[in-house]
């Protein structure tokens, strides 16, 4: 069994670092997109209308920064929590390769639905955005958040492929 | 009693999807809810939960600037001293001279300079934060510029910070002029594919008007900013609607990814009070990012009339041949 507590403690460091890095630090894209990470590790933690709660709440504290599709983030993490969530009942895993799955289409669908909701103002080409960017952007935000786990420790029992 | 567990779970499952539903249309009822009441929530989470990263970054950001290069500061700042006290005589005469003619103090505007603080997150493309807001004087609607030029306009205030829409948000417009005052239009921005492709379009300047590339295109002073503020260039012709009006390509004078420090036009330094810099304060923009242009309530003077006699042409004066680079040209279809 892993420590419940550090786990979840680390979790919801994860949004933490996430807007230190990208408000804090200013890193724009360079930093990977932890609110997502944190938010779908977290999801599967707790309850489904808990889930929601986090994950709007998360949206709307990035939707503070966001003049042109406010609300946007909103829906996209409410609707991700709430998927995260219920992806217990789908899925009971715990390897690695479902850890870099799971959140690698997690944060890949953020951006999708963040796409889908936000207005044309923000919305640009879709081909960049989902089959270019977006992979390319969850892809990198798996692998920082896996690190982050092994790095920490709360992952390391379950390291079975 | 085997029938009531089942019960409870079902009650607990059906409150878990009241609450997921609860928060997804709350959500959708952020989106719909109006501009100034998103602003207001927008603005209570940066005030509270997130100022704290707003700090920080805004800290790195006065460090970078403090650790720059101080060399090239100091040079700048003997230059803007000596250009300063160069200009103190006229400055003398210009009172003095006022003084006699009982002239009121022209109305000018404040600068406040301000560090750009960007949020760098999903969706806040087209927006900063500075770190001047409403005790130094900042109010809804300033101007904000940069040493290239335009960078956009103030949207909200706090006591301390402010946010600012810069020209690639959709709602950008500015009335423009070329420095010749031959052609007005308003600038809207377009975007590209790429955020670095987004550019500004010059819009609706009269059919027969045309403009060369690289033209400098500056603010009219009509609405929001004050005239002068330099917008962009013109980079070709982007669109025509016969006989009516044309559509110029613009290269912008900021990209408002490279700006790190701004100047917000306030109107703290106005002796009159006026809301806005406006007209009065007009001349004290030209020559800040363009040459200035030619005085246009000055007569114009004629010097290509046969037998080389100047003749003093008031504009719109219709006893004298057109002038030639107002005359459509011929060669065009009329409207």
């Amino acid at each position: 069994m892993r420590p419940l507590g550090f786990y979840r403690a680390i979790l919801c460091l994860l949004p933490v670092l996430h807007f230190l890095l990208h408000v804090g630090f200013g890193m724009g894209r360079g930093a990977p997109d932890l609110l997502a990470v944190g938010l779908l590790l977290l999801a599967r933690e707790v309850r489904t209308g808990t889930a929601a709660g986090i994950g709007f709440f998360l949206g709307l504290m990035e939707d503070a920064f966001s003049l042109l599709a406010f609300g946007a983030n909103a829906l996209a993490c409410t609707l991700l929590g709430v998927l995260g969530s219920r992806s217990r009942e789908l899925f009971v895993g715990e390897s690695l390769l479902f850890l870099v799955s799971y959140l690698l289409l997690g944060t890949w669908l953020r951006a999708a639905l963040h796409w889908v909701v936000a207005g044309d103002d923000v919305r640009r080409d879709a081909t960049r955005a989902l089959l270019i960017e977006g992979p390319v952007d969850a892809g990198y935000a798996a692998l920082v958040g896996v690190l982050i786990l092994l790095v920490t420790g709360v992952w390391r029992r379950d390291l079975s492929v | 009693m085997p029938s009531f567990e089942p019960d409870q779970f079902e009650s607990r499952g059906r409150r878990e999807w009241v609450l997921s539903l609860f928060f997804i249309a709350l959500s959708g009822l952020l989106i719909a809810l109006p501009s100034p009441a998103q602003e207001q929530v927008a603005g209570v989470f940066r005030g509270t939960v997130l100022a704290p990263f707003i700090l920080v970054q805004e800290s790195l950001s006065q460090a970078r600037v403090r650790a720059g290069e101080m060399a090239e500061l100091q040079q700048q700042l003997d230059a803007a001293t000596a250009a300063l006290s160069a200009q103190r005589t006229l400055l003398d005469e210009n009172q003095r001279l006022r003084d006699l003619l009982e002239l009121r103090e022209r109305a000018g505007p404040g600068f406040q300079s301000a560090s750009v603080i960007r949020a760098g997150t999903r969706g806040s493309e087209s927006m900063i934060l500075l770190d001047v807001g409403r005790d130094g004087g900042v109010q809804v609607r300033d101007p904000v510029v940069s040493a290239e030029g335009l960078v956009g306009v103030i949207r909200e205030v706090g006591s301390s910070t402010s946010v600012a829409m810069d020209w690639t948000h959709p709602d950008f417009r500015v009335s423009a002029m070329t420095l010749d005052g031959a052609a007005f239009g308003f600038v809207e921005p377009r975007h590209g594919a790429f955020r670095e492709e987004d550019r500004l379009l010059l819009n609706g300047v009269p059919y027969y008007t045309t403009l060369e590339e690289g033209s400098a295109v500056v603010t009219s002073g009509r609405g929001v900013y004050p005239r002068g503020i330099l917008v962009g260039a013109v980079e070709s012709l982007a669109e025509t609607e016969a006989g009516w009006r044309r559509g110029y390509w613009l290269v912008p004078a900021v990209r408002p990814a490279a700006v790190t420090h701004v100047l917000v036009m306030t109107t703290e330094a106005s002796p009159s009070g006026d809301p806005r810099p406006g007209d009065e304060g007009v001349e004290a923009f030209w020559g800040l990012w363009a040459d200035p242009p030619p005085d246009t309530l000055a007569p114009l003077v004629e010097t290509d009339i046969p037998g080389g006699a100047e003749v003093i042409r008031e504009p719109g004066d219709p006893d004298l041949p057109p002038d030639p680079d107002t005359v459509p040209d011929s060669a065009e279809p009329g409207p």
